[in-house]
């Protein structure tokens, strides 16, 4: 007889497979209640991988994994755009696409939403640090993939792309980088994990709203901001928040995303030096081979020249021509 | 938005008059243009308004449905946002020019909404778990002069205002399941508390300064705007949503000091337009004799 045994659903390195975690209103309150929450808030980046120029087949490229949030971005050189009702007077326009994988999401029915939402969000972030002003009457497509999301995404998809037109050679005015800080039932969460960001979108903080009798009761504020900046001047590329927030909370995470930011910048140029290095010694090991073959060619010429053509013309391959000889 | 084309010396002339606090049709930087609004029009939709902002003209309808809530919100109704850019505010509007537009207005607005503290889930209930009215609010923009998210948001709230969601009893049949019946009295209707409904108000920035209501020429000159959604609640004004528009960039000082230009003045227009309303429906009654304006 065929014997079942229970396995645990779990992964190779011992993470287990997401789940719906709640369905009801008491479970999600179970979990929040379980959910591990920060002491103290660090303005820290998370652990971060970056690396530009990662495909051959565009000329601007970049990998990047911020935690577990996985996120490629894509650009290729500026286009013509060909609807002349397209146009723009003076500036060259941008457009981001966004695209979640198959797998990045457990959730599917939403996905065209929420990339339609984000390819949004992303244009309006990346418009100022470009200089539209150079590509008149041309388009640039930034194309952004989604590998895993665990939270920060908007943020991580900003500081992939600005690596990415570094890397394409897009002139830029500044470095842009970006993060993501909220708070939920007064703990403030420094780059929220997909978790603390499904607690605030699904629950909708539900909550937080006083009982009909009892209107003194403090509110209490929920939101989400995720703030791109470019440092060199202290400018905002963009600040989008939402949720509920006094204006004196909302100073208090800008404070902590900047924070952030000014972290994730140190990274950004240490990774695009390094990357400018390294195709600094491609190009140097290229040269060095050229040169080699160079001198190499350089070499037979001369022999042949001191010597003639009899080294390469074997004299046994050489016969009468028959018409010739008539 | 900007679509309209100025020259370079009508650009520096409306950049000059920002300066001087004395804007091309007279107003100061804090000040918005006259506004029409009327209410209740659409006899076919629950709630309907009007709203005219200078050259900008705006009509909202509001239609119900009963749906099911969510599992994770049994007590919370549903709200949905469509703009429609109609071909006759502008010709680029033709076809499906004006849809990047309406999509952007819905995301502001969506998002101004989103929070429960900021409009009450809870007054669209019917059965916890099983029953909710789900409000279709539809955006109809019959003309762009400039402002349309200060202009979309009021009027949004107007027609939540004008709203009558028909009075419903449940009776409870066997096996938990449950039946409505909604009310024949035309005027037995429930009405929508909208204290704290959020509005948004744009502000723009032209050269160094700040402004709101901009003009459409305004629109054209200035590098960036902040769009920010305030919803007054136990009379303190908060933050239901923010985000910068128009493709440049802001110090951060700059920024903070327009979101609170943004809370103080949306605290001023949400007074007004909560009076004016209340005006309007002691005037005209719960039954409208006739209807005025374009629609008769």
């Amino acid at each position: 007889m065929l014997k079942v045994t229970q396995t645990k659903n779990a992964l190779l390195d011992g993470a287990t497979i997401a789940e719906d975690l709640y369905r009801t209103p008491n479970d999600f309150e179970e979990f929040f209640q379980n959910l591990e929450k920060p002491d103290e808030v660090v303005a820290k980046p998370r652990t971060t991988f970056l690396r530009a120029g990662v495909l051959t087949t565009v000329r601007g490229s970049a990998y990047m994994e911020y935690g577990n949030t996985k996120v490629m971005a894509i650009v290729a050189p500026p286009h013509e755009v060909v609807r002349a009702s397209a146009r723009r007077m003076n500036m060259g326009s941008l457009n981001c696409y966004v695209n979640y994988a198959a797998f990045a999401t457990g959730e599917l029915e939403t996905v065209p939403r929420r990339e339609k939402q984000l390819s949004s969000m992303l244009t309006k972030a990346l418009e100022p640090v470009v200089c539209r002003n150079e590509f008149l009457n041309f388009q640039l497509d930034v194309r952004v993939l989604i590998i895993e999301d665990d939270g920060c995404l908007l943020s991580t998809a900003i500081n992939c792309c600005g690596v990415a037109l570094v890397e394409c050679g897009i002139s830029t005015y500044d470095l842009i980088t970006a993060s993501t800080a909220c708070i939920y039932r007064d703990h403030v969460f420094i780059n929220p994990n997909a978790m603390v960001e499904e607690l605030l979108w699904k629950h909708r903080a539900g909550h937080a709203l006083p009982s009909s009798s009892d209107d003194t009761k403090p509110i209490q504020e929920h939101g989400l901001l995720i703030i791109a900046s470019m440092d060199t001047f202290d400018q905002l590329a963009q600040c989008q928040q939402c949720g509920y927030l006094s204006p004196a909370t909302y100073t208090r995470l800008l404070d902590y995303t900047l924070t952030i930011n000014k972290g994730m910048r140190q990274l950004i140029r240490q990774v695009l030096l390094q990357r400018v290095k390294e195709q600094h010694d491609l190009d140097l090991r290229e040269k060095a081979q050229n040169a080699l073959e160079d001198q190499r060619l350089a070499d037979i010429i001369e022999r042949l020249k001191s010597q003639g053509l009899s080294e390469l013309i074997n004299p046994s391959n050489i016969k009468e021509d028959p018409y010739t000889s008539k | 938005m900007a679509f309209v084309a100025l020259s370079e010396a009508e650009k520096t002339f409306i950049l000059h008059g920002v300066e001087e606090n004395y804007r091309c049709d007279g107003r100061s930087r804090k000040d918005y243009r006259p506004m029409e609004l009327e209410t209740g029009l659409v006899s076919n939709a629950s709630g309907s308004a009007r709203l005219r902002l200078a050259n900008t003209d705006i009509l909202v309808g509001v239609k119900t449905e009963i749906d099911v809530p969510d599992p994770l919100t049994p007590e919370f109704g549903k709200l949905e946002f469509f703009v429609d850019c109609s071909a006759n505010a502008t010709p680029e509007f033709e076809g499906r020019g004006g849809s990047d537009l309406a999509q952007e207005l819905i995301l502001a607005l969506q998002n101004a909404y989103e929070s429960p503290l900021s409009f009450d889930y809870r007054t669209l209930c019917l059965i916890p778990g099983q029953q909710c009215w789900k409000l279709y609010i539809d955006i109809l923009i019959l003309e762009c002069g400039g402002n349309l998210h200060d202009a979309v948001s009021l009027a949004a709230k107007a027609a939540l205002y004008n709203t009558k969601l028909p009075r419903v009893t449940a009776s409870l049949l066997d096996a938990g399941i449950t039946d409505l019946i909604i009310s024949d009295n035309p005027y037995d209707c429930t009405r929508l508390e909208i204290g704290t409904v959020p509005i948004l108000v744009t502000v723009c920035k032209i050269g160094d300064y700040c402004l709101v209501d901009p003009s459409a020429e305004e629109e054209v000159c200035s590098t960036v705007s902040m769009v920010v959604a305030i919803s007054m609640k136990n009379k303190e004004a908060y933050l239901s949503g923010s985000h910068m528009t128009g493709g440049g960039s802001m110090h951060r000082d700059t920024m903070l000091n327009s979101l609170n230009l943004g809370l103080s003045i949306g605290e001023h227009l949400n007074t007004h337009l909560i009076k004016m309303l209340k005006q309007e429906e002691e005037r005209v009654g719960p039954k409208r004799p006739k209807t005025v304006g374009f629609l008769k």
